[in-house]
């Protein structure tokens, strides 16, 4: 029954089973999303399209048009470049990780009983809270030299750069990042997991099938969907990321943590160069539609609905 | 699940001890960090400077409680927090119910665009948007009310998504079983499918009373004035550049922020592990 | 005659307080945008409540924009929408590209007429005040490097209490007092203000005379990388980890542990260090050290007046400009938070005279500012290269295949490109 986007409702021959509707109902249904849409998404989009092509800044009242000029400045720009690396390899990270960790926590405490519910709680605990906050205090666990961490790895006898030097900053930020996030991923695979019907289940023990068959042929297609949307959110989340690089490493050392939202709001205001940002954001923006439009075309199909 | 029926009992207790190292530790890593900022928002500024870290402080002072409600208008911005959170809540139901009910049931023409910018609404991050944004709540003068805080996550993307998939995985047969007990279209989706999909939205009204609860750079930027600013703002003035941050304070701070959403977490786990298993992205 | 001479006056006798009421209505409210949280925060309100208390004809609502480049940011999105406050506290490197935009008013008329004399602020804070031939801002809340020593720590290696006073005495004093595993001689975070302060005591200045080229794309310039790399290697200089503040709260932090004997900091972290200190050991301070000369770069932000507004508001902000920029301000502003006083009779009032007796502290970073301020450039594009000069040394100490002649080669080109 899922949709493709822009796909026109072709497969399904019964439809969704409601009729005889007014054909204005569904726009009038739609008519607050869509000016919301509008207003927030759609003109942010155009204005700051509008702004790439141009040197505008914003104290003064007309802007010349560059054409390409910024776009040209950004792919020449060695930070920039740095920027597409760190943001991908960002994300990259990030969203294996997450769902690797969120699926093994989902798998693990998907029992009944008190202190498996309690775990699950604990996980998801640092989801609830800012991401300010939790930037603050691992800003401060992660002190090389003062640290919990590294006072706690004194003892093994190692110590860890973590965010001084440039290798390790950007695992060290997604260490910070999947510690916040993972949670609510487990309790979405939680959710799928036990949504899936026992008799799939019971059937398969009759076959005689081992623990890993089952995990792989059978749960993991039917946790597909949830996967999927977990693959999406956390995608477009890690591209998206500012906080943690602007409370902990302001992009350092080195521009070896400055991601795109991080470069564009430095851009844009620290040095008041809103067309380059806008450029740059364009770019995100595009890099992000591509991924979630792979996404849904190649990863939709195999996705499986009950 | 795994089963563990081909091991014999000595492994199975050794199975048994492994798991709860590993859960202790898995709950420690998660927990720790809070227990950290709780235990220095009642330290000394000394104390939290000491080195090595010591992990509890010598005798608890609630001194930088008191602080950290003196540094700012606490009451204001929490007033403020809990109604920007609400009137979100509000707004959200009545954009997103609506727009979930025509992309799900719906087929008209245009439907795979308005889609697509549904999707748009993911993409861009709020850095990025609030310069056109303010400049349109400029415009219209409104700028320092609750309006910039709450109307652009009225059409929230994610909830809209979320809630098309849930409607979408209702199965037609109960919309038939609606119209053969002779119900009309309204009918079918206010009594039949919103019930249903009490969980989704609760799903949904989680996620967005998070997200709105820590958000510190709308609301900075947003407003100009105290009136209408929320906790995150408050929370972010004792972070000193240029000069000493007292982390002690800093901390006690950060846990007035997390301990109204802590709370409402507790009285209300149950709802929330309900709501997300029965939402469930079918 | 008379008749009509009497009722005129009866007339104006009854008329003339409504005449009066209506001059003296209501308060013109004023907009006011700083970017300090905490004391100084609070500091601040309690300087604006006295100054609307004062002068009941204004009221003055002062509010928390965010840090530094929060407001500007804000600024910027204000002005584009003419949403601008009336006066704002302005990051010192961002008061060329607004003036260059036109939206900081003149202040040059308003201190002619009312006699506020330019020439009583301190001249090194004034880098960012001229544009243009116009006064588009004051110094308000400003901070230079400074180098703090631990006293007891230097009494004890048997070196001289008042600190080093040149490089190579930097050097010698790190290596008396480095205890390897416990305890380094020096730490300073590599930061643009650090090393610039470097090039300014090695004769050096940002720019060339001609303003086009690199003012320190040679020996002044790679000297003071050297220098620091040589004493990392050796063992007695300590890198403290992060980049822009986080750097500077470790560097304090280590300071206070008594992990380091000297660092150089900013003079905003005065307060925070001696009341800490207190009980525990002696702070000394001192000029950073010279090599050629005495240098120091200064920073924090200007306070300014946006243009555009109606004349009896601009007029109104003016007031409350020179109320804060003003002598008596100054001085309680500057002993209650620790930021440089940027006036010359503020310092040489006997109030200051005698608060530098019980913080002598305090009277060295003053010393240092009269003595050995250097002006940054007033360039619209100098955040920019200000960036660009914390990459490249950043780079040089982290990357020790690249050298700092290359560092300086890129700077030089930096500055062509942007200047």
């Amino acid at each position: 029954m899922v949709e493709r986007i822009g796909e026109k409702r072709k497969h399904k021959a019964q439809g969704s089973g409601i009729k005889n509707y007014n054909p204005l109902s569904p726009y009038l249904m739609l008519l607050p999303a869509t000016c919301g849409l509008a207003l927030f998404v759609v003109y942010p989009l155009v204005y700051l399209f509008r702004a790439s092509f141009t040197n505008r800044s914003l104290l003064k009242p007309t802007a010349k048009f560059v054409g390409l000029e910024n776009y040209i400045e950004l792919f020449h720009s060695v930070e920039f470049l740095s920027v597409i690396k760190n943001s991908i390899l960002y994300a990259f990270l990030f969203v294996s990780f997450s769902i690797i960790f969120a699926l093994l926590f989902a798998v693990w405490l998907n029992r009944p009983g008190r202190i498996w519910s309690f775990a699950q709680s604990a996980i998801f605990i640092p989801y609830i809270v800012s991401f300010v906050t939790i930037s603050l205090v691992w800003l401060w666990l992660m002190d090389p030299q003062v640290g919990l961490l590294n006072t706690l790895l004194g003892a093994f006898g190692v110590s860890y750069p973590w965010l001084s030097d440039t290798k390790s900053v950007i695992p060290s930020l997604v260490l910070v990042s999947v510690w916040k996030y993972v949670g609510y991923y487990m309790l979405l695979l939680i959710a799928a997991l036990q949504n899936i019907p026992r008799d799939i289940y019971e059937a398969v023990k009759i076959d005689g099938a081992r623990a890993r068959t089952v995990f792989f042929r059978i749960t993991l297609p039917l946790i597909t969907p949830s996967l999927f949307f977990i693959l999406v959110v956390s995608t477009t989340e890690a591209l998206r990321i500012f906080d943690p690089i602007n409370i902990m490493t302001q992009g350092g050392p080195i521009n070896a943590s400055s991601v795109f939202v991080y470069f564009i709001y430095e851009y844009a205001f620290k040095y008041f160069r809103i067309g380059y940002a806008s450029a740059a954001g364009v770019i995100l923006f595009l890099i992000i539609g591509v991924l979630v439009g792979i996404y849904f075309n190649m990863l939709g199909k195999r996705v499986h609905y009950q | 699940m795994r089963g563990n029926k081909s091991m014999n009992i000595g492994s199975k207790r050794g199975a048994i001890i492994i798991n709860a190292l590993l859960l202790a530790i898995t709950i420690a890593i998660f927990i720790f960090p809070f227990f950290w900022i709780l235990s220095n928002s009642l330290k000394t500024y000394d104390e939290t400077m000491q080195f090595p870290p010591q992990l509890l402080p010598k005798t608890p002072i609630f001194a930088n409680y008191k602080a950290a409600l003196d540094s700012m208008p606490f009451l204001l911005y929490l007033k403020n927090s809990i109604v920007v959170v609400a009137l979100t809540l509000i707004c959200q139901f009545l954009v997103i119910v609506p727009a979930a009910f025509a992309f799900s049931l719906y087929s008209f023409r245009g439907k795979g665009l308005l889609l697509t910018l549904v999707l748009f609404g993911f993409m861009l991050p709020q850095q990025l948007t609030f310069v056109p944004i303010y400049l349109l709540f400029g415009k219209l003068k409104l700028l320092n009310s609750y309006s910039p805080l709450v109307l652009p996550f009225a059409a929230s993307s994610f909830g809209i998504f979320l809630l098309r998939q849930y409607f979408m995985g209702i199965p037609t047969e109960i919309i038939e079983a609606g119209y053969l007990d002779g119900m009309n279209n309204r009918q079918i989706m206010m009594y039949i499918m919103m019930p249903m999909a009490k969980s989704a939205l609760f799903s949904i009204a989680l996620v967005s009373f998070i997200t709105r609860w820590n958000d510190y750079f709308w609301p900075l930027v947003m407003t100009n004035t105290q009136k209408v600013r929320t906790l995150p703002i408050g929370i972010a003035a004792l972070r000193i550049t240029d000069g000493k941050t007292e982390w002690n304070v800093l901390m006690a701070a950060n846990m007035l922020l997390i301990v109204p959403i802590l709370a409402a977490f507790s009285v209300a786990h149950r709802q929330i592990k309900e709501a997300l298993i029965h939402s469930g992205i079918k | 005659m008379r008749k009509l001479g009497i009722i005129i006056l009866a007339l104006l006798a009854t008329a003339g307080p409504q005449l009066f009421a209506q001059t003296s209505a209501k308060p013109i409210a004023i907009d006011f945008w700083y970017s300090m949280g905490g004391a100084n925060g609070a500091l601040i309100q309690s300087m604006v409540k006295d100054f609307n208390d004062a002068n009941k004809d204004i009221i003055v609502t002062a509010t928390y924009q965010g840090n530094y480049y929060d407001t500007s940011a804000k600024i910027q999105a204000a002005v584009a929408s003419n949403t601008t406050p009336h006066i704002s506290m302005i990051v010192d490197m961002h008061n060329a590209m607004f003036a260059d935009a036109g939206v900081l008013e003149n202040l040059e008329p308003f201190m002619k007429r009312d006699k506020v004399d330019i020439n009583d602020f301190i001249p090194g804070l004034l880098d960012w005040s001229y544009y243009n031939g116009k006064v588009v801002a004051l110094p308000f809340n400003r901070s230079t490097p400074l180098f703090y020593f631990n006293k007891d720590q230097l009494k004890a290696a048997g070196l001289n209490e008042n600190g080093p006073q040149t490089w190579e005495e930097l050097r010698t004093y790190a290596r008396k007092l480095t205890k390897k595993g416990e305890r380094w001689g020096f730490s300073c975070p590599i930061d643009i203000w650090f090393y610039l302060g470097m090039v300014f005591q090695n004769g050096g200045e940002v720019l060339s005379p001609d303003g086009k080229h690199s003012g320190f794309n040679n020996e002044i310039g790679t000297k003071p990388i050297y220098f620091w790399r040589e004493m990392i290697d050796e063992g007695i200089m300590k890198l403290p980890p992060g980049k822009e503040y986080n750097s500077w709260d470790v560097a304090m932090q280590d300071f206070l542990n008594g992990k380091v004997s000297m660092i150089m900091t900013s003079t905003g972290y005065l307060y925070g260090i001696l009341d800490s200190a207190k009980g525990k050991f002696n702070v000394g301070t001192g000029f950073l050290p010279k090599s050629k000369q005495y240098g120091t770069p200064t920073g924090g932000a200007n306070i300014a007046i946006l243009s555009g507004k109606p004349a009896k508001e601009t007029e109104a902000a003016w007031k409350f400009v020179k109320y804060m920029t003003d002598t008596p301000q100054v001085i309680n502003f500057s002993q209650k938070s620790g930021y440089m006083p940027s006036r010359k009779s503020a310092v040489s009032s006997a109030s200051m005279q005698s608060f530098f007796k019980e913080k002598p502290q305090f009277k060295t970073a003053i010393d240092q500012l009269y003595e050995a301020a250097k002006r940054r450039p007033c360039h619209p594009n100098y955040p920019e290269l200000d960036k660009i000069i914390m990459d490249e040394i950043q780079r040089t100490t982290i990357d020790r295949s690249y050298t700092p002649e290359q560092a300086m080669k890129a700077i030089d080109a930096a500055i062509q490109r942007l200047f």
